[in-house]
């Protein structure tokens, strides 16, 4: 057997043209790791997070199970697509070994088999097996075209607006499988072989056609067949379609361990280049759903920056709420990747602008807890006179980090990309924990606590937000508040929440008060206040068209107050509420003496 | 003529509007929310840039309105209204030709503005508050002493993007000025600061007595926003603030602290321009049909504009506009 027919010359070419693009766009990305990131991939292969990736490059990038999550339906065809495809190449290469035993196939013997093998004795069980995944791959490709027009029904109230080089990929792989389809029928048609699906076609197809016809269907459809693969081939590694093979790589990386970073590195890539632009996380963006602008999503951003056009107001407006990453099948790390774009875009430190840093102490107090309200605490007085009464009622010593005025924790320079300058705003505060030899640090301030936690070094010092040390007086005894009727609803503060992985503290507080009613949307997918520091773009009025409708959520539940635990959600939300909007250290002291 | 228009709201623009409207032949009736007419003007102690006491502007309206025998619902708030028939709260229904409505402004809430501390520290003012220790004869601080160092800050809730009010509110900056020369007359031997983004000095006499409150009562002024206040240990507050003249940082410890809260639009004026068919500025405030040609009509036919309702104004326009909405009123039930 030759294994070559002139039709099969496009996807030789195509797959020849995506391995080579493919191997060196991995190749090149790998060597440009940084050398730190190389020695953890080294370190990482022979533990047990290979087999740990091998498990999960198997349920996301074949099964995807993330996307059941969002929708079955959805999920299901993402999984016919993929898995379908899947055992179709590793069932037919079982074919070939089963006709012809093992020995050399090329590429193109393996994927157009049934053209070459009609010399050969027909196994009937391989015919049905072959036509049943076919069957299921074009299950997928019949609810993709559905899709199209009825997005809805696969849980996607919207969908992402392609570019040209997309919807082109998009076609030939949508015509790839009915044409295998139609190729695997003719020839069945003209040689006999195939089950009910190739089969069945084949013998209608020679019922209706003069064998002549049949014969030139039968080549135009596999060069269709062909040039589609051919085409999707190409296109591949410079459409969406390179999601396909990036999240392998992508999953092996993330396990052992390598991150995106506030700089922008290589391991970037693999992230912008696994989007699918599936468009699940335009839905959960309220830039959307609240104020209809549908440029800036997650999904136009990479894909946006992965063709070198991205501009500054698309990677400014975002509020970085983590809903959309929240739910990203690939799990791609959204935010960070956000985050070095801005770098990228206004990185430029002014050493002269912070020399007033050096020498300057307005802290207060003394005593092994250090108190940082932060700028937006400063700003809602309440809460700072509440904390007060807290320390006090809980006998803690403490020490006033910046009731007199502090210098801000960095973390919003670091949002809007001047990381250079943040860090020496975090310098300054890490020398002035350590000077005072404080043990514990609590902070009223989610914002500070997620930079306080992840990006200053304080060894030796315990980083609480108020929610968790309130929770441990009251659990110690320390704080006793009075439990009442009172109905509260709690709105999670995103750096709290998503940022910062605490849910249940808050809450716990809140019922040692009274009760506790929940919003439609809460925990993990809690909305965004809108007055995040982290959108430079959008201006005040709307703003406050996302934190009515954040409002009217909680307003709902039919609660008398309602808590956050963040100054700057607090100031938001009580401009877009009619009920009384309290910080969680407000109705605490309240209740207490 | 024998018709009969219905004005909803009972301060100085409704009663003025009501006596001119009497005056021509047309029967009006007040209709007020309150247990007696007024509206804000009895809240204030003397008037800029007279110094006239409000209330003989308020006594004088209210004995014409009296003696002219017209005809006053009080305690009556309206749920809606058309330009023939006015709903009240209590579901009664009141025909009539037309309506003009005059139901004024609302104080903006200081303690929306939290970093100044209004009702958390002790000795933060509003401007309404000095009124009204004014009205009693009776300023002080919390503890009852004597201030030494007074701040007044422009511009609470007025062109603030942070609390949704862009607009300009007009009268604070003046008030700021005679608020300051009351204080300082009361209090001779303490500081006086005014700190201001603009000094808006619209109305005749303003200009003047801006100058002579520098010039003859050695009132400061400082441009520049305060950003937060804090209690002190001594019960004074600290404020923080930049000068932007000199484009230095500035803190100071005042006894005192005074914020000129701004004028915000009713929260009832939406469902009243829903119900009626008015249109609203982005401010919240009613918009007048044309802002030169028809400024005291409305959108919707037989229905006028008098005073703050449609924007900030000082008295004087107020009772103008009052003036030419009953004409304008007149004029309408004439030609229908």
């Amino acid at each position: 057997m030759t294994f070559f027919a002139p039709f099969c010359l496009p996807f030789i070419i195509g797959a020849a043209v995506m391995f080579t693009v493919l191997l060196v766009k991995w190749g090149v990305w790998l060597y440009r790791l940084p050398r730190t990131d190389k020695m953890t991939i080294l370190r990482g292969i022979p533990t047990r997070r290979t087999p740990q990736a091998v498990g999960e490059v198997v349920g996301e990038a074949l099964l995807h199970r993330s996307i059941f999550r969002v929708d079955p339906l959805l999920g299901y065809m993402h999984m016919s697509l993929a898995f379908g495809w899947f055992l179709l190449i590793a069932v037919g290469w079982i074919e070939t070994v089963a006709y012809l035993g093992l020995r050399y196939v090329p590429l193109q013997g393996h994927v157009f088999f049934k053209y070459f093998a009609t010399g050969l004795e027909h196994k009937p069980v391989f015919d049905f097996v072959m036509d049943l995944l076919l069957l299921f791959v074009l299950s997928g490709v019949a609810l993709a075209w559905f899709k199209r027009l009825r997005s809805r029904a696969l849980g996607l109230r919207r969908t992402t607006k392609h570019v040209l080089g997309d919807r082109v990929a998009l076609s030939a792989l949508w015509f790839i499988f009915p044409a295998r389809l139609v190729a695997e029928s003719a020839t069945c048609g003209l040689y006999g072989g195939g089950s009910f699906l190739t089969g069945s076609l084949g013998g209608w197809f020679s019922a209706h056609l003069s064998v002549p016809g049949l014969m030139n269907l039968e080549t135009a459809a596999w060069w269709f067949y062909s040039s589609c693969l051919g085409i999707f081939f190409v296109a591949m590694p410079f459409s969406r379609y390179m999601h396909i093979f990036t999240e392998i790589p992508l999953v092996f990386l993330r396990r052992y361990g390598v991150r995106s970073g506030e700089k922008a590195s290589s391991m970037d890539q693999f992230q912008t280049q696994a989007c699918s632009r599936c468009g699940i996380c335009i839905d959960p963006c309220q830039l959307q759903s609240v104020l209809h602008i549908d440029t800036v999503q997650s999904v136009y951003f990479l894909r946006d920056r992965r063709y070198g056009m991205l501009r500054p107001e698309t990677a400014d407006n975002c509020l970085m709420c983590g809903r959309c990453a929240e739910r990203c099948p690939v799990h791609i790390d959204l935010n960070t990747l956000r985050l070095n774009s801005r770098d990228a875009l206004r990185n430029l430190p002014d050493e002269r602008r912070y020399e007033y840093l050096r020498g300057l102490d307005r802290s207060s107090g003394s005593g092994k807890v250090g108190y940082f309200a932060g700028c937006m605490t400063l700003l809602t007085p309440r809460t700072l006179a509440a904390m007060e009464r807290i320390f006090e009622a809980a006998g803690d010593a403490v020490w006033w980090a910046d009731r007199e005025g502090g210098v801000c924790c960095g973390r919003p320079l670091k949002l809007s990309g001047e990381t250079d300058a943040a860090r020496k705003m975090m310098r300054y505060n890490t020398d002035l924990f350590r000077k005072h030899g404080i043990t514990t640090l609590v902070t009223s301030c989610p914002i500070c606590l997620k930079v306080f936690r992840e990006d200053y070094d304080l060894e030796g010092i315990e980083v609480l937000h108020h929610s968790e040390y309130i929770l441990r007086l009251i659990r110690a005894g320390r704080l006793l508040p009075k439990h009442d009727a009172t109905r509260f609803t709690y709105h999670d503060p995103c750096e709290l929440g998503r940022g910062s992985g605490i849910y249940d503290e808050p809450r716990a507080v809140i019922e040692a008060l009274g009760e506790l009613v929940e919003p439609s949307e809460t925990r993990e997918n809690a909305p965004c206040c809108g007055s995040s520091v982290a959108n430079t773009a959008i201006d005040d009025g709307a703003q406050l068209q996302i934190a009515r409708a954040v409002a009217a959520e909680l307003e709902a539940t039919g609660a008398e107050v309602i808590v956050t635990a963040c100054p700057l959600c607090k100031k938001a939300i009580g401009r877009g509420a009619q009920q009384p909007v309290c910080d969680l250290s407000e109705v605490v002291a309240q209740r207490i003496g | 003529m024998n018709k009969r228009v219905i004005v909803i709201g009972g301060g100085a623009a409704g009663m003025q509007a009501a006596l001119r409207l009497k005056e021509s032949g047309v029967e009006p009736t007040i209709v007020e929310r309150e247990a007696e007419t007024g509206g804000k003007l009895r809240d204030w102690y003397v008037l800029f840039p007279s110094f006239t006491p409000a209330a003989d502007v308020l006594g004088e309206l209210r004995r014409r309105v009296a003696e002219r025998h017209i005809e006053v619902m009080t305690s009556t708030g309206v749920k809606s209204f058309t330009s023939r028939e006015v709903t009240l709260d209590d579901g009664r229904r009141l025909a009539c030709d037309a309506v003009v409505l005059a139901t004024g402004f609302t104080l903006f809430d200081a303690s929306l503005k939290e970093e100044y501390g209004y009702g958390l520290y002790d000795n933060v003012f509003t401007s309404a508050d000095i009124e009204r220790m004014l009205s009693r004869g009776r300023v002080a601080k919390a503890d009852g002493s004597r201030p030494r160092r007074i701040a007044l800050l422009h511009c609470v809730g007025s062109r603030d993007e942070k609390v949704c009010q862009q607009h300009c509110s007009r009268v604070c900056c003046i008030t700021g000025v005679k608020q300051a020369m009351e204080l300082k007359k009361l209090f001779p031997e303490a500081d006086v600061f005014n700190f201001y983004m603009d000094i808006r000095m619209f109305g005749p006499g303003y200009e003047e007595m801006y100058r002579e409150a520098q010039q003859k009562y050695n009132i400061h002024f400082v441009r520049g926003r305060i950003s937060e206040a804090s209690p002190t240990i001594d019960g004074r507050v600290q404020i923080k603030a930049e000068d932007t003249l000199t484009g230095r940082p500035l803190r100071m410890s005042v006894d005192m602290l005074v914020l000129l809260v701004g004028m915000r639009a009713n929260d009832d004026n939406a469902a009243l321009a829903e119900g009626a068919g008015l249109r609203r500025a982005p401010s919240g405030f009613i918009a007048p049909r044309n802002l030169f040609l028809g400024n005291v009509e409305s959108d919707a036919a037989g229905i006028f504009l008098a005073g703050t309702v449609s924007a900030p104004k000082n008295i004087g326009e107020t009772l103008n506009e009052a003036t030419a909405a009953a004409d304008a009123a007149v004029e309408y039930l004439k030609r229908s």
